[in-house]
């Protein structure tokens, strides 16, 4: 063939990787042309549009803006072939075969039916469909959000943000003794001090485990286990004394009842 | 098991009251014994304005009495080895005192006329006294027999429960044991992978950091791999693993990830528990320099106050810092637990953001 030479663009945030996918693709695709790198998505957008490869070999996680984002961009103006060190990201939308994907590390047998499959489609001059690439990303986003919800694995509020002097700190969430509000901040307390936070209690109120934490009245959250004892008072309330400390909290008549057969 | 009591039969052998001889000897508690001895004073300073025998002889009688009801007491708590289901101990234990009593007393008396039973009959001031001390007996003894069985029974079941609450708790923590070797156990399998990628990649070329690389790896799994013995660990070995870590994190980033780790060594030989250091510098990586473009610089630390003994041990990033969507990383509140354990109630897991921007966790613990 005496056409200008297929050119590609490999993208990957570890320059070993790239370095490893630009000598495999050596060995089973000598004639290819590998014509940038990229660090990141911000990157291979650029420079895909610098160069405007014919194909982007696109890792999935990336700083910034990731493997999924850089390719919306990208869409149907090249082939795209995704880089991933998980293997459960071999999605079903793949199966498809109008998107290609490789598993990190890169076996060369894989590459080599991948490189078929590439010059099969240049040769024909398709493109995946609109539809494809839209059910790929689409799916490919779903595994990513799955997995950052996984890493975060407590469904519960572990930690509050709060400055404290100069310092920005994160109180442990089962340390708080209490939350209150006014009309513009939450306080915070706990044993070793307190702070005001700009997060409103309503807010604050479902992302605490019901288990420790019971709302008492509307501008009051109570860690449960700081509670030393509830007197009754007139017109249908009460207050909270809590274990060692002065303050006493109300609970408004909408919250009695969970006190009550207690 | 022979246990001597229905009670006991049903527990664990841990606290099976000793049986036979040994169990015997066991129920005659000086307590038991002291009790008995003043009761029967007690009694004979209340018959003695009735009787005209003097004050010391009654007392022996008394003594006599109380004591041998005493020793059957004991011993019906022994002996006989087997019971028919129908009759429990308790009851012939508080039958035998009842038969004690009277038997017990006659005896004294008939010691007193050298075992001439028709003298002591004719006699009535004897014959009196017999019954007065052995009504009186059988009106306290069976009462108190009971009383001790109760209080016996008693201490028994609060022996038990204390022994529940020990077992509870011992299993409460081994069971948190196992789960936080579980989850030392996580060597990512994506974490190897990409790993190996890129020290394939180094072979490949023959660069000459394969070998330290190798030899990183090797380090890292070593430290990172379940151990079946010892739960923790020197500080060093913690900062071996740590180091070993970061050299495989930099060799996948050169260009973004910078580290130093600086810790006196004198602090090396602390015990500490395993992983503890490695989550804080993995959550670092993942969630403070990895999502960076630029990257980042990890600095861990660390440093003794010589006054109050006092250790603080952080783990400090110019990384992205918090974000509403990243979280401040997984395990926090599991190594928080980790070092309570470990340290006790007063050690410390803090975090704050640091300007211009990045974390520091800080472990701030007193070493035993």
């Amino acid at each position: 063939m005496s056409t200008a030479p297929v050119t590609a663009l490999v993208a990957d945030d570890e320059p070993l990787l790239r370095e490893s996918l630009i000598l495999a693709l050596k060995r089973a695709w000598p004639e290819l042309e590998v014509v940038a790198q990229a660090r990141n998505g911000r990157e291979a957008l650029e420079l895909f549009e610098e160069h405007q490869p014919q194909i982007v070999f696109m890792d999935v996680h990336m700083p910034g803006l990731n493997g999924i984002e850089a390719a919306k961009g990208i869409a149907r103006r090249a082939q795209l072939v995704f880089v991933t060190a998980f293997e459960q990201y071999a999605l079903a939308a793949f199966d498809e075969g109008a998107i290609d994907y490789l598993v990190k590390p890169v076996e060369e047998r894989r590459l080599v039916d991948t490189v078929q499959r590439l010059q099969q489609r240049l040769e024909g001059g398709t493109l995946p469909s609109g539809e494809a690439l839209d059910a790929v990303l689409a799916q490919l986003s779903g595994h990513l959000s799955l997995q950052h919800q996984q890493q975060r694995s407590e469904p519960w509020l572990q930690w509050i943000k709060a400055s404290v002097g100069a310092a920005l700190k994160l109180i442990p969430v089962d340390q708080l003794i209490y939350l209150r509000s006014d009309e513009k901040y939450t306080l915070v307390v706990w044993p070793e001090g307190e702070a005001l936070i700009r997060t409103p209690i309503r807010e604050l109120a479902d992302q605490l485990d019901p288990q420790i934490f019971a709302q008492v009245h509307r501008s009051v959250i109570v860690n449960l286990r700081e509670v030393s004892h509830i007197t009754r008072g007139a017109n249908e309330t009460a207050d909270i004394h809590l274990r060692g400390r002065s303050e006493v909290l109300p609970v408004s008549r909408a919250y009695l009842h969970l006190f009550r057969q207690m | 098991m022979d246990s001597p009591s229905p009670a006991s039969a049903a527990t664990s052998p841990a606290f099976a009251h000793p049986s036979g001889r040994a169990g015997f000897l066991a129920s005659l508690t000086p307590s038991r014994l002291v009790f008995t001895l003043a009761l029967a004073f007690v009694g004979a300073a209340l018959l003695n304005p009735i009787f005209i025998t003097s004050f010391p002889v009654l007392l022996g009688r008394t003594l006599f009495v109380g004591v041998l009801s005493l020793v059957t007491f004991s011993a019906a708590g022994q002996w006989p080895r087997r019971l028919p289901g129908w009759m429990p101990r308790w009851v012939v234990q508080v039958l035998v005192v009842a038969l004690t009593l009277p038997l017990a007393t006659f005896l004294v008396y008939l010691l007193a006329v050298d075992g001439d039973v028709p003298a002591l009959l004719r006699h009535e001031g004897r014959l009196s006294g017999l019954i007065w001390i052995a009504g009186t007996g059988l009106l306290v003894g069976p009462l108190l027999a009971l009383a001790a069985l109760y209080r016996e029974r008693d201490a028994q079941a609060r022996s038990q429960a204390l022994h529940f609450e020990l077992e509870k708790s011992q299993l409460e923590r081994q069971a948190l044991d196992a789960r936080l070797r579980l989850m030392q156990a996580q060597v990512e399998p994506h974490f190897l992978f990409n790993t190996l990628a890129n020290v394939r990649t180094l072979v490949e070329t023959g660069s000459p950091q394969a070998g330290p690389v190798l030899g990183s790896l090797i380090a890292y799994l070593r430290g990172a791999m379940p151990r079946l013995k010892e739960q923790a660990a020197s500080l060093g070995d913690e900062l071996t693993l740590v180091r070993a870590y970061l050299e495989l994190m930099h060799m996948r980033m050169p260009d973004r990830l910078q580290f130093v780790v600086a810790v006196p060594t004198e602090l090396e030989g602390l015990r500490f528990p395993t992983m503890a250091l490695l989550t804080l510098v993995e959550n670092a990586v993942r969630h403070g320099v990895d999502p960076s473009e630029e990257g980042g610089r990890i600095e861990v630390g660390a440093q003794r106050d010589a006054r109050t003994g006092l250790v603080s041990l952080w783990v400090q990033d110019s990384g992205v810092g918090m974000s509403e969507t990243a979280g401040v990383g997984t395990g926090l509140q599991n190594l928080r637990e980790r070092m309570g354990l470990f340290f006790g109630p007063e050690a410390r897991l803090e975090l704050s953001e640091t300007p211009p921007h990045g974390l520091r966790a800080e472990l701030k613990f007193t070493p035993p």
